[in-house]
């Protein structure tokens, strides 16, 4: 038995060694927590190479010691360092495909991502989110009001012009919490809109010019704001698609006036 | 504790057989075997950092990692997991001393240091849905969760193949002659540990403090040019 150790002993790291390396990596880590510790450093280009470097030299370091790649077979060293490479290969083509050649998803995500605010304020104030967040074009919103303090009935009061128009948009889409439920897109279409695909009412794709002109005397925004407030008031003729009568009140009872103002300034847009 | 030559190696081979048995190759198969499946497990983590990579910046609702990675927390887990390497070289250099007392200690250790990494993940991911982030509600929660999650499945199983070593060696089983049995856990036990090595870096170091999307991509290519 005493000579297993022995012929091991060639073929191993010594204890010495293991726990250079064990502090190696601890100082290497700690370095690389360093690295991102002070705030303005956080998420910058110029850290991506130290940390992939540092990152590299630990993986490096523990797959020739800890591994002892380098006191066993060289083949082993390739077999292990092939299938690195190959998986290397295969994620760098990956992001390199879907990450530089076909950017269009990015530029999308980029333009119509919503920040995200924490349910529980309190925390709220580091979590500034950068400006891709925002919504881009016409929406000139301010921050996200810390959703504590916003009274659920005129949530129309915190955001104006493009937020109403936003909040409309989302009430057409999903609905209203309390009272009613309906969403407008159940029955309604607007093109372009993948939601709002309903086929049960009108067609209201052009309905911010249609509006204007179906009531002599009566206003587009007035139009809307009859229609969904008392749905019988007008009803459309010579629209294909229309079943009469089937929108009432009972619909769009739920709705709050600030709701009614959101949908009206949502439906005004879609000219 | 010289016994266990004569009463049968776990495996069920030839019990007095060495490692260094005949091969074309001269190492040993079950050695090769294990290098071969390492080199093939590089494979299925590239495609998945390269999903997250991918998928990275393109979320459309929060929460984004600058809202909810804790770097620090995950800087202490990752430590932890490079202590439980440490244990393990130790448990392979007690079984090649034939130490038996340290064998188990340092294969109970090594598990130990495992299992509280996985206690770290089981509280970083419970933590993540609290605050709204599922494996459903973005790109990001997708591709973090699925990776990540194939990582802690990896400690895990490496836990149990541990601990039931730690039970081979307690029937005095394990000892220079089968010192291979241990050399391949602790294989599997520092892939795992390297494998972290990059998604903390890639993740946390790196894309920890990603606010959202932007137009651009997050990992500029000329950085390949450093490897």
């Amino acid at each position: 038995m005493s000579s297993d150790p022995a012929a091991h002993q060639s073929r191993h790291p010594t204890l010495k060694q293991y726990v250079g390396i064990a502090i190696f990596l601890f100082v290497v880590t700690l370095v690389e927590f360093l690295i991102i510790l002070p705030e303005d450093f956080r998420g910058q280009g110029w850290t991506i190479a130290p940390l992939v470097i540092l990152s590299a030299i630990k993986f490096a370091a523990v797959i020739f010691f800890y591994m002892h790649l380098k006191f066993d077979n060289r083949l082993l060293t390739w077999i292990f360092l092939g299938g690195l490479a190959l998986g290397f290969a295969v994620t760098m083509a990956l992001v390199g495909l879907f990450g530089t050649f076909t950017p269009s998803p990015r530029s999308y995500a980029a333009a119509n991502a919503v920040a995200f605010v924490h349910e529980t304020e309190g925390s709220g104030g580091h979590h500034e989110t950068a400006a891709a967040h925002e919504p881009t074009a016409e929406t000139e919103t301010a921050e996200p009001a810390p959703a504590s303090e916003v009274q659920p009935a005129e949530p129309a009061a915190a955001p104006a012009g493009g937020g109403l128009v936003d909040l409309g948009r989302s009430i057409f889409i999903t609905g209203t919490g309390e009272g009613v439920a309906t969403a407008c897109v159940t029955c309604h279409t607007i093109e372009g809109m993948p939601e709002a695909i309903g086929l049960l009412g009108p067609d209201l794709t052009h309905i911010g010019t249609e509006a204007g002109t179906r009531q002599a005397g009566v206003s587009a925004e007035d139009y809307i704001v009859e229609s969904i407030k008392n749905p019988e008031s007008f009803v459309a003729e010579g629209i294909e698609r229309a079943t009469p009568g089937l929108m009432t009140t009972a619909i769009t009872s739920g709705l709050t006036d600030a709701d009614i103002e959101a949908l009206t300034a949502f439906l005004l847009e879609q000219k | 504790m010289a016994h266990h030559a004569e009463t049968g190696h776990p495996t069920g081979h030839a019990p007095a057989v060495h490692a260094e048995e005949q091969t074309t190759t001269g190492i040993n198969h079950r050695k090769l075997l294990m290098w071969v499946f390492l080199s093939s497990d590089c494979l299925f983590f590239g495609s998945l950092i390269a999903t997250y990579m991918v998928y990275r910046g393109q979320s459309l609702v929060g929460p984004y990692p600058v809202d909810i990675i804790d770097v620090p927390i995950t800087t202490i887990s990752t430590f932890v997991l490079l202590c439980s390497s440490f244990a393990m070289v130790r448990a392979l250099a007690a079984t090649n001393e034939d130490n038996q007392g340290k064998i188990q200690f340092w294969l109970l250790m090594t598990a130990f240091l495992g299992a509280i990494f996985i206690g770290f993940q089981v509280y970083e991911f419970n933590l993540f849905r609290a605050e709204g982030l599922r494996i459903d509600t973005n790109l990001f929660g997708a591709t973090f969760f699925t990776l990540t999650g194939f990582h802690g499945a990896h400690v895990t199983l490496g836990i149990v193949w541990l601990v039931a070593l730690f039970f081979v060696a307690r029937k005095g089983r394990l000892g220079p002659r089968t010192a291979l049995d241990v050399e391949m856990a602790g294989l599997y036990w520092h892939f795992v540990d390297i494998v972290w090595i990059v998604i903390f870096t890639l993740l946390y170091l790196i894309g920890g403090f990603d606010t959202g999307p932007s137009a651009t991509i997050s990992i500029d290519p000329s950085v390949l040019g450093f490897l």
